[in-house]
């Protein structure tokens, strides 16, 4: 079992605790993230998302519990844990009296990339954050966002195995923040990867799993469908129609299959466990109901996040 | 070689941000000078010297008359027993005696013939101006007066001066050792700075070791430092310091008592957690240190528990073996021991910051 683990695992976290005198921000968290497996970690603010984060990349010491990185212990082995790993600190940290290029060769050549190899890499990343023309100014004159997508690349040029990306989007232009999202997903598969985010969206596109910690526990794990299906069984469609009248909405009342039937400002909303998209259509024709649209309404990751996290309930 | 990419960096983040270069350069620049000035402005006093001339030749009264007067108030006197009542009361700073057969001493040195030249000065051995000042200015008249290269006898009573030391001489070494210490808060800033931005965080999640770190500020640093080091010898030689002895043993010196202080800067910065913390903590241990190793006044004054605690740090021995050498010209051997203790404390704090920083900053 741990044999076929360490074959297939990137990271492997036990019992992982930090302590800060006596506030408990990391609370004895269990993961496993795969080889090439993009993991997103959401959480509320506070919850422990860069502590954790700070443990893995070697900056902070657990107060217990191990965590091994390709089969390297960060407590015995961190150098070689270091050679393998990219971070992306959620705080911006560059240096700012340096150009975008020194920067990212500072990193490159700690990291003993070839300067050939080093160019082209930093070119191509310049160039997919959009900062290949600013990429000779100071980096200290950038705009906020501008500083943001250096620091994300940062991470990336020593092309290390496992990329560790603390809000990678944080404060980015929208487009900007797509051409980071193709870029990542591009990754995928690639690189083992572990972001935060509170792009909710963002992970749903592109994790293969997310993690939701809350007070330093993790509290629901597992894909995106599956964290969708555990937080509703029934479904729900959403049909905008003219012409509805209130027998058909008695006669769809009728049925037992159907939990719930709100008709708001000529939107209907019919949700049931067993609920049939087709039947309800095919019902609502054969009642003369002009339907301009129907979808079915899923559950985003935001609810379940709002839902399992109870932000929603402590407000 | 990572710490040399780290020290580029360092580099590049000092000499693009024209307030802490300026700072770094400017501050010996004007420090020194400052310091020439004030120390200059102490030659104007003239100082009453009485002169019995024993001698009584031509060239005796010339060099009273001449050479003497130019620089002092002159009263002559007939016997020493005046002089010295004189010379208790107050009226005379101190006074000195020609011998017989000056006049012809003097006169083979004219001739081109290397005679020594004996003076007798009498002085309270209490009158720092006097062991500081004086001495130094009679010597420098006798010397342009006679025309001579050879350091002059100057028999000084009650207790003997070393002949050539001038007043600058005797406080530049000082004062450049005090520019030095402040290598400590330069040094300390400078790590502790990228400590505070979370540079140094970010660099720690790659495979950097501690040395390297240490190291990478240090070469830099060395590099401010040697800098300095070039601009405070040039003031203080364009204010009349001499370099007797050897320019790049000198130097050597200088340059230990840099990598001393960077040492000690990088254990501050690897204690404290940010500017405000590390700053007053490496002024608090310069200012002390700086005061009890003489760089301002001599220790000699000092009770000798005092001193010995003065011996136990480096800067002290720098100014002793820096002294020597600029201004007595002494050789390597005579200043061997304060280069072990300079090389065995650079050995020590660069140890002792490595240690510390491999256990505050990486897990
Ligand atoms: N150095 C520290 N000393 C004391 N407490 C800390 C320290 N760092 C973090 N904490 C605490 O640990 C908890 C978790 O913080 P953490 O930064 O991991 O949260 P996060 O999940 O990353 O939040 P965010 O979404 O705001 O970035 C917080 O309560 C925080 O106050
Ligand atoms: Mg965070």
């Amino acid at each position: 079992m741990s044999k076929l683990n360490s074959n297939t695992l990137a990271i492997q976290i036990f019992a992982l605790t930090k302590r800060f005198d006596s506030l408990i921000a990391v609370n004895g968290i269990d993961l496993g993230i795969g080889k090439g497996e993009l993991f997103s970690l959401l959480g509320p603010n506070g919850a422990g998302k860069t502590t954790t984060i700070n443990m893995l990349c070697c900056l902070l010491k657990p107060t217990s519990g191990t965590v091994s990185i390709m089969g390297y212990d960060i407590m015995k082995e961190p150098f070689r844990v270091k050679e393998l790993i990219g971070v992306a600190p959620q705080e911006t940290t560059i240096s700012e009296h340096l150009n975008s290029w020194e920067n990212l060769s500072l990193i490159g050549r700690v990291h003993r990339i070839g300067s050939k190899e080093l160019k082209q890499r930093s070119e191509e990343l310049l160039e997919t954050v959009g900062l290949l023309e600013r990429a000779k100014d100071r980096v200290g004159k950038f705009s906020g966002g501008m500083k943001r997508r250096l620091n994300l690349i940062m991470a990336l040029v020593p092309d290390p195995e496992i990329l560790f990306l603390d809000e990678p989007t944080l404060g980015l232009d929208p487009q900007s923040r797509r051409a980071i999202w193709d870029y990542i997903a591009e990754l995928k598969g690639k690189k083992t990867i572990l972001l935060t985010t509170h792009y909710l969206e963002e992970a749903d596109v592109l994790s293969d799993r997310v993690g939701i910690i809350d007070e330093g526990k993790i509290v629901a794990l597992g894909t995106t469908d599956e964290l969708k299906k555990s937080i509703s069984e029934t479904n729900t469609m959403i049909i905008s129609a003219e012409n509805l009248s209130a027998e058909a909405i008695d006669g769809l009342r009728t049925s037992d299959r159907y939990a719930e039937i709100d008709n708001v400002s000529g939107k209907l909303k019919v949700s049931g466990k067993d609920l049939n998209f087709r039947e309800v259509i095919d019902y609502l024709y054969s009642q003369d109901v002009t339907i301009y649209s129907a979808a079915l309404e899923q559950p985003t990751l935001e609810d379940v996040f709002l839902k399992i996290t109870g932000k929603e309930l402590r407000e | 070689m990572r710490f040399l990419e780290l020290c580029k960096r360092n580099l590049k983040e000092t000499y693009r941000d024209p307030l802490s270069l300026g700072f770094l350069l400017g501050f010996p620049l004007v420090f020194m000078l400052l310091f020439g000035l004030a120390f200059s402005g102490e030659t104007t006093p003239t100082y009453s010297l009485g002169v019995l001339d024993q001698d009584q030749s031509e060239i005796s009264q010339a060099f009273v008359d001449e050479a003497l007067a130019t620089a002092f108030e002159i009263t002559p006197y007939d016997n020493s027993s005046q002089a010295l009542e004189d010379l208790k009361a107050g009226d005379l700073r101190a006074y000195i005696t020609i011998p017989q057969g000056f006049g012809e001493q003097v006169y083979q040195n004219w001739q081109g013939e290397s005679e020594n030249i004996a003076l007798d000065i009498t002085y309270d051995e209490s009158d720092l101006i006097v062991k500081e000042q004086v001495i130094s200015m009679i010597d420098a008249v006798t010397r342009s007066f006679a025309r001579i290269e050879v350091p002059v006898t100057l028999n000084t009573s009650p207790i003997h001066i070393e002949s050539e030391i001038t007043y600058i001489d005797f406080i530049a070494p000082g004062i450049i050792i005090f520019g030095l210490l402040i290598l400590i808060p330069t040094s300390a800033r400078m790590m502790v700075r990228d400590k505070e931005k979370g540079v140094l965080a970010r660099l720690l999640t790659t495979p950097t070791r501690p040395w390297e770190f240490i190291s990478s500020y240090s070469l830099c640093l060395f590099a401010v430092g040697i800098v300095q080091i070039i601009i405070f010898i040039v003031i203080a030689y364009l204010m009349g310091m001499d370099i007797v002895g050897n320019a790049g043993l000198v130097f050597l010196v200088f340059a230990l008592t840099a990598l001393c202080s960077i040492g000690i800067g990088m254990i501050i910065a690897s204690l404290s957690k940010s500017e405000n913390q590390a700053d007053p903590l490496s002024w608090l241990i310069a200012m002390p240190v700086a005061m009890l190793s003489g760089c301002w006044f001599s220790i000699e004054m000092m009770p000798p528990w005092l001193q010995s605690i003065a011996h136990a740090f480096p800067f002290s021995h720098s100014i002793e073996a820096s002294r020597g050498i600029l201004s007595r010209g002494t050789g390597f051997e005579a200043v061997a021991s304060d280069f072990l203790f300079l090389v065995i404390w650079t050995v020590i704090v660069f140890a002792a910051g490595i240690l510390l920083f491999r256990r505050k900053m990486t897990i």
